[in-house]
């Protein structure tokens, strides 16, 4: 039988499918974490190391992240209004998630991770961390970024760009992303 | 950089746009009147090579029912305050979710998304417009009806009354969507409602089957227009064939291009293939799983030397023809025979359908599925081709002649050559006429690049329309310029009718370079 899309999301067979689970046992054993979630679960898109590193950021503040595999936009529909996503994604991604939130959520804040800079927009007024590597990465420290605007009250566009440290190794432009259904 | 200016519509003032919003929050509710810069961040997100400064929308509005558009038109005359309608806001490349210019109100009608009707027996629905292609689907396949849709390529998500506005197409035999449009409901810019064709007849069951109705004719004035807001439409579903037999035939070098036309016409003008046949460029049946930079890092045109490796290292030609036969399988195998014959005369093509066409590679499984109306968003890989999230779909219409689309391909790749861009295109073939549809992809985070793109577009609409070539459908960004390639004449004939339909310019000012 032939499941369509609806059918599989009420039997919830689409929504993590992918999960790696080595990047589930990264979590397990992380250390340095806060001991008691201050601010509940956030979902968390990606596949790669930067996905694991921007979780631990958003755990030493508080969130748990709940890992979703690679960013399917459609799968958004589904969850219920109020959830918290972020992650990372590709141009496509982006194009689909930005064009599914119209009337549906809210975008908080856009990152373009080129090599000579990051980009950032907020829509939870100004970006306070320079995404410095000094306390572990620099996706570790964009998640903690994203962790303090997912709980921001400000409503002013704030856009930065920050100059990343010459000699950075880095393979390709990454986008992030911080949206509330 | 703080942003915290607060956007008004044009020529309204702060205290009216303060009144209008909350005459719509009554009409509407305050959950469906958007204001908060994070919730209108979505419609702000264009792919053209436009500043993102001249697209920003003052407020979104989403209403559920046709009596709350009539309020809201109501509204907007009343304030002067104009708004940009959208029905699920996924006309990605041709000006996305945003609004035609900064200031308007976003009317997003996604939420109106009821399957009103859909009849088995003579295979009609009525949607309304927020109902996705993927909704239908769905509704078709849980109800076990023998029913395709014909979807657009990045489908799911889209919807099929916005496409059909837009009059795109899909690729089974019905892929000339507005060809199978069948009556719409309309709210009219002073707040009435008409239906078209068979409509106005009280408890008519013709209204999904008999387009033309009494009279003057008028379902096309509401297509790629700003005369009314449509909030139901009727289309023909096609029955599901009892067989249907997918095939794609390759050609490898880029002067083919002219046979393949010439010998698809004839075809295609007697269905002996029926569907909306694709032809498809090397660049792009690999572009929708490929990255530009596996094969080339320069900032120029990608070079032939490129080109050729990605089409030995994909199983891909330069050219590669996708169409469908449809019917009985003794059908089939009679018209089978007529295209293997035709197509196998010169002995240049390579003809491929069941095992060895999945085995090549290239885009056929996604093809395959598009042909039978499934969904899928495979083209949204185009986006990561050249990355940076520049989009911008350039179609100019042809007849379906070999020698037209030579001069066109030629004169497409040597435009584009001129601004360092890549030919990513393909040809979609109607019963006479070709969409030439090129995606002009480019990065959008380069200032110098975006202001390229911008320029070498503009010049693809001139140098087209020098040759006697115009758009099917254009991006808000250049709306203007392409109304001008069709003269005055026709302009002056649009504006009349909207200064008749709509005296106070409210509904979609610009809109294909409509204005009062």
């Amino acid at each position: 039988m032939k499941l369509t899309r609806r059918q599989l999301m009420k039997n919830g067979l689409l929504l993590g499918a992918s999960v790696p689970l080595s990047l589930g046992a990264a979590w397990a054993s992380d250390g340095g974490l806060a001991d008691d979630p201050a601010h509940g679960s956030i979902s968390l898109f990606g596949v790669d190391r930067s996905t694991t590193e921007l979780g631990q950021g958003l755990r030493q503040q508080g969130w748990t992240p709940r890992y979703e595999g690679r960013l399917d936009p459609l799968a958004l529909n589904v969850q219920p209004a109020g959830t918290l996503a972020t992650g990372f994604t590709d141009e496509a991604g982006l194009v689909l998630l930005t064009s599914l939130l119209a009337g549906r959520g809210r975008v908080l804040a856009l990152g373009r991770h080129d090599a000579g800079q990051h980009r950032l927009l907020s829509h939870r007024g100004p970006i306070a961390a320079p995404l410095a590597v000094d306390a572990g990465s620099w996706q570790a420290a964009l998640g903690r970024e994203y962790a303090r605007l997912a709980t921001a009250s400000g409503s002013v566009r704030h856009s930065q760009d920050i100059k990343r440290p010459y000699g950075e190794s880095v393979s390709a432009t990454e986008l992030s992303f911080l949206v509330r259904l | 950089m703080s942003t915290t200016q607060r956007i008004l519509p044009k020529g309204v003032s702060e205290a009216d746009f303060d009144a209008a919003l909350v005459r719509f929050r009554e009409i509407l509710g305050a959950d469906s009147v958007l204001t908060e810069g994070d919730q209108l961040a979505p419609y702000t997100k264009i792919m053209m090579a436009g500043d993102d400064k001249d697209y920003i929308p003052s407020a979104a509005l989403l209403p559920t029912t046709t009596e709350q558009v009539q309020g809201i038109v109501r509204t907007c005359n009343e304030y002067k305050v104009p708004i940009w309608t959208i029905s699920t806001g996924k006309n990605l490349g041709y000006g996305s979710a945003a609004p035609g210019e900064t200031g308007q109100v976003i009317l997003d009608m996604h939420r109106m998304n009821q399957i009103l009707d859909v009849d088995p027996e003579v295979c009609t629905a009525l949607l309304e417009p927020g109902v996705t292609y993927q909704q239908l689907y769905d509704y078709i396949k849980e109800n076990d009806l023998k029913l395709w849709l014909d979807p657009p390529a990045p489908s799911a998500i889209a919807g099929p009354v916005g496409n059909t506005l837009d009059r795109g197409v899909g690729y089974t035999p019905y892929g000339e969507h507005f060809m199978f449009q069948c009556g719409m409901e309309v709210v009219l810019a002073n707040g009435e409602v008409v239906r078209t064709g068979m409509g106005g007849i009280e408890n008519s069951s013709s209204w999904q089957v008999f387009k033309w109705g009494y009279g003057p004719y008028i379902d096309g004035l509401f297509t790629q227009s700003n005369y009314g807001i449509v909030t139901k439409m009727g289309l023909w579903l096609m029955p599901e064939p009892p067989a249907y037999r997918p095939f794609v035939i390759q050609y490898d070098n880029p002067e083919d291009i002219e046979e393949i036309v010439d010998v698809l016409r004839p075809l295609r003008i007697a269905q002996i293939i029926p569907n909306a046949v694709v032809i498809v460029h090397t660049l792009w049946d690999a572009g929708t799983h490929v990255q530009r930079k596996t094969y080339y890092e320069g900032s120029d045109s990608i070079p032939r030397e490129a080109i050729e490796r990605i089409k030995q290292d994909e199983g891909v030609g330069e050219w590669n023809v996708y169409a469908a036969l449809y019917g009985t399988p003794e059908q089939i195998d009679v018209n089978w025979k007529i295209v293997e014959q035709a197509f196998g005369k010169s002995g240049k093509a390579k003809i491929m359908y069941g095992e060895e066409a999945e085995k090549r590679g290239g885009g056929f499984e996604y093809r395959a599925a598009l042909m039978r109306g499934d969904m899928n968003l495979q083209e949204f890989g185009l986006y990561n081709w050249r990355g940076g999230g520049g989009s911008m779909w350039f179609a100019p219409v042809s007849q379906a002649k070999g020698s037209e689309t030579k001069d066109q391909t030629e004169l497409a790749q040597k435009i584009l050559g001129k601004y360092g861009f890549d030919y990513v295109a393909e040809y979609i073939v109607g019963w006479r006429d070709m969409h030439h549809v090129i995606d002009l992809l480019y990065n959008r985070e380069d200032p110098e690049e975006t202001q390229r793109a911008h320029d070498c577009f503009a010049e693809l609409i001139d140098e087209f329309a020098k040759r006697g070539y115009g758009l099917y459908r254009t991006n808000t960004e250049f709306m203007e310029q392409v109304a001008g390639t069709f003269g005055e004449p026709l302009r002056e004939v649009h504006k009349t009718l909207k200064n008749a339909l709509d005296p106070n310019g409210i509904l979609s000012p610009g809109k294909s370079g409509i204005r009062q």
